[in-house]
């Protein structure tokens, strides 16, 4: 669904890498966690994944579609939620949720269908016709939701989704997340929540300082690690 | 004053993004280099614009000589300044004074309103002062040199000068607050804010002009008249605006005669001026910061039904539709972003509509203007596709129009939508705003002359596919170069260099284009000189379209680093 090979990212300064040499799949019908300290270079690969940002070296494949050479059709495949959905505030939710629909030629009945039952979902109905402007963080990310899940993609790729989202939304888009690799789709997130990695992923990869030093399910790491913790004991091991 | 000048600086460099240069100084070179060029290329642009206005003053001064009329030249110039003054005016106070966010940061801190208000006024006013330079000094000059002033007239037109911009803007800016406080009080809208603001400007524009046209040869005699007319025919209406505008005359009387009288005269315009300031900042005083805090709250909707919601959503509509609506959506909505580009189409026929309701133009000149375009309807159709051309380009919306979105660019950039839509409909936009002030335009020229349905239609189109190009450059540079880093939206329009290197090369584009398609259909060909027009137009069009749609997509990886 989703390969990275030898991808490097340096910003600015050249010889710090803020992504050095990462590769590894996503398969269909998995959800795949992205864990690692802050500034480890979560949100720059996730940039690169969905067309924000150029790597310097490498290649991104979404399903079958190589997303520097048909940027459009890679485009296609996938939606994403940005740690901090920074919206347009001037404008209504439902303007926004009928502008994503559009621009994802998602058909009538679809997209009315799935705008009310994620509405239901996050208990965001009745705020839909103010301005973005007047929501609260939280519901800024629940709005951000609804408008990524409106084209049901095939990748969902969501950047911290946990933060700032209430417990019984943050319950609800777990369940949404599995329901949809249920289907055979597949998500990737990166979060810092590791109880949540450890429970909802099907693999995990450990990304330290722009390298990925762990790929694999529970099971595979804690046998690499030769210890039966938890991820977040390991997690602070590794990160050392 | 140490924090008034502290505070003054403060919003000039905040403006001018002078300490962001500096940065960029040090970390960023490719980005200092790039301002670095334009500020460089900016002046050099407006070279050509400086002479041809000074070149036009000239004319125009030579022209009143001819009629022995050369009195209401500094009147005409005053005028012109003036309501330029306050044209640009309204937009740096309405950004500076209530759509910046600085205002949020300053309150909690132990500073007077009053420094404030003194140091964001001063702060509009050094801009205004550089741009009141260039309209009026040449003004000053020619007349001087016309007239063979000497050294007297130099000091005198020095203290003119220096009340300039200071009087207009404080009025305007006593108003703005005086609307402002009232609009935001009862919890208005952003827009209604607007509609608001713009009825205080048609009540000034009318008062200047009304006054204006009354001014005739600018002589003592008709302003004693005029006075007497007035005091008789309605008292009320003279208390009220008698002392507003008297001032162009007191200019006038300074100016055009040196004698001792005038010394006279221009202190009594330095009082005046200084008057108004001092009112301005004791109306300030007392509602600037209350309407500040009031002003905050977000209006909210009503709840929509499900059947209301499935209306909404059910229609689908094509991708350039959604890129349309979204950005004028963005546009009509956020103030400053109106005040930029959407203004000037309501502003520039309201001026056209009030000129023509307070100058009397006697029946037979009016036959004779009339006579005359009829006879030559190349120059007439020239000219109006000129100024059609204007309010597509000098607005320049394409030119801002991903610099708009600031930090919610991440959605414009990760959505599939075709480069091809992305260009349809941000230029339509731009298309659609210019075609308002085309309408608004031709309802107004219709009060002075009615135009034949052929000469509407064709300088409509001509206008439009004129402007097409300008538009597609300047989105073209924002493509290249987009302004997304701001806190504050009034920056992603006031201080990006993409809308002001637009302007300029819009200007010079089509000053160029409009006068050789012109010359050639006067003296050649009508048809010649059209086909030379589209031809032109669309040789350029094709080019910068097919410049963008191949780099739009690429480009946008590169928005972030
Ligand atoms: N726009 C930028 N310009 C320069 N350096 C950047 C930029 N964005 C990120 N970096 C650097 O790249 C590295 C990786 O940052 P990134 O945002 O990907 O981390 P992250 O894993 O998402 O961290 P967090 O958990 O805090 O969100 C950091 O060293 C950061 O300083
Ligand atoms: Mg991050």
């Amino acid at each position: 669904m989703l390969i990275l090979e030898h991808i490097s990212k340096t910003y600015g300064n050249k010889n710090e890498k803020a992504v050095d040499d990462i590769s590894f799949e996503v398969y269909p019908g998995e959800i795949f966690g992205f864990v690692g300290p802050n500034g480890a270079g979560k949100t720059t690969t996730i940039k690169m994944i969905v067309s924000l940002l150029a790597p310097n070296s490498g290649k991104i494949t979404i399903n079958g579609i190589d997303n520097q050479a048909d940027i459009l059709g890679a485009k296609k495949q996938f939606s994403y939620v940005p740690d901090n959905p920074e919206l347009f505030e001037k404008i209504k939710g439902i303007e926004y949720l009928k502008f994503m629909a559009d621009v994802y030629q998602v058909p009538a009945a679809e997209r009315q269908e799935r705008i009310e039952r994620y509405l239901d979902i996050f208990e965001i109905k009745n705020a839909v016709n103010d301005p973005i402007g007047s929501f609260s963080h939280g519901m800024k990310q629940k709005l951000a939701l609804v408008g990524a899940l409106i084209h049901d993609p095939q990748l969902f790729i969501l950047d911290e989704p946990m933060v700032g989202l209430d417990p019984k939304a943050s319950f609800e888009l777990k369940k949404i997340m599995r329901e949809h690799c249920d289907r055979g789709r597949s998500v990737f997130f990166s979060t810092h929540v590791l109880d949540v990695a450890e429970k909802i992923c099907d693999r995990i990869a450990i990304i330290k300082k722009g390298k990925l030093i762990e790929v694999g399910t529970m099971a595979e790491i804690r046998e690499k690690a030769g210890s039966q913790e938890s991820l977040e004991n390991i997690f602070l091991e590794l990160t050392e | 004053m140490k924090e008034i000048i502290t505070l003054t600086k403060l919003f000039i460099n905040e403006s001018l993004g002078v300490s962001l240069f500096f940065y960029n100084q040090k970390y960023n070179k490719k980005e200092f280099y790039k301002q670095l060029f334009t500020l460089i290329i900016v002046p050099v642009a407006l070279i050509p614009a400086f002479f041809m206005y000074v070149s036009l003053m000239s004319a125009t001064y030579f022209g009143l000589t001819l009629i022995n009329q050369t009195s209401v030249f500094l009147s005409i110039g005053y005028i012109l300044a003036t309501v330029l003054i306050i044209v640009f005016g309204v937009m740096y106070i309405l950004s500076e004074f209530y759509f910046s966010d600085n205002i949020e940061e300053l309150i909690p801190l132990p500073i007077s309103q009053r420094k404030l208000i003194i140091s964001k006024f001063l702060s509009i006013l050094v801009f205004e002062y550089i741009f009141a330079a260039f309209i009026f000094i040449p003004i000053l000059i020619i007349y001087g040199i016309g007239q063979g002033m000497g050294l007297l007239y130099g000091l005198l037109s020095f203290l003119v000068f220096l009340t300039i911009p200071v009087l207009p803007l404080s009025l305007m800016t006593a108003v703005i607050m005086l609307i402002m406080q009232s609009a935001s009080l009862k919890g208005r809208k952003d827009m209604l804010q607007i509609v608001f603001v713009f009825i205080g400007i048609a009540v000034i524009f009318t008062v200047q002009f009304w006054f204006t046209s009354q001014l005739g040869s600018g002589d003592e005699a008709d302003f004693q008249l005029l006075m007497n007319t007035i005091l008789t025919n309605n008292e009320g209406l003279l208390n009220s605006i008698g002392y507003l505008m008297p001032t162009s005359f007191l200019m006038a009387w300074t100016l055009n005669k040196i004698t001792l009288i005038s010394l006279g005269w221009v202190a009594s315009l330095l009082g005046i001026t200084l008057l108004s300031c001092v009112l301005m900042v004791a109306i300030g005083n007392r509602v600037y910061l209350k309407s500040i805090v009031s002003g905050k709250i977000i209006k909210k909707g009503k709840q929509l039904s499900g059947a209301q919601r499935s209306k909404v959503l059910g229609k689908k509509s094509h991708g350039a539709m959604a890129i349309f609506t979204m950005d004028l959506r963005l546009l009509l909505r956020t103030p400053v972003y109106f005040f930029n580009n959407v203004s000037v189409v309501i502003i520039a026929p309201l001026c056209i509509l009030l000129s023509v309701s307070f100058i009397e133009i006697p029946p037979e000149d009016l036959q004779g203007m009339q006579e005359f375009f009829r006879a030559m309807p190349i120059l007439m159709n020239f000219l109006l596709i000129a100024f059609f051309i204007f309010f597509g380009g000098t607005s320049a919306t394409t030119a801002s129009t991903f610099s708009r979105e600031g930090k919610a660019s991440w959605l414009t950039r990760m959505i599939p939508v075709t480069a091809r839509d992305q260009i349809v409909g941000r230029t339509g936009v731009a298309m659609f705003i210019q075609s308002l002030g085309i309408v608004f335009t031709i309802i107004a020229v219709q009060f002075i002359f009615p135009l034949p349905l052929s000469t509407l239609v064709i300088t409509s189109i001509l206008g439009i596919l004129g402007s097409l190009p300008i538009l597609l450059f300047g989105l073209f540079l924002d493509m290249n170069r987009p302004l997304l880093n701001w806190d504050n939206p009034q920056k992603a329009v006031k201080n990006n260099l993409n809308v002001v290197i637009t302007l300029f090369v819009g200007m010079a584009y089509t000053g160029l284009l409009i006068g050789v398609s012109g010359l050639l259909g006067y003296f050649v060909n009508p048809i010649l000189g059209y086909v030379i027009f589209v031809l032109i137009s669309a040789i350029f069009c094709v080019v910068f379209y097919q410049l963008i749609n191949r780099r739009l997509e690429a480009e946008f990886l590169n928005f972030e680093s």
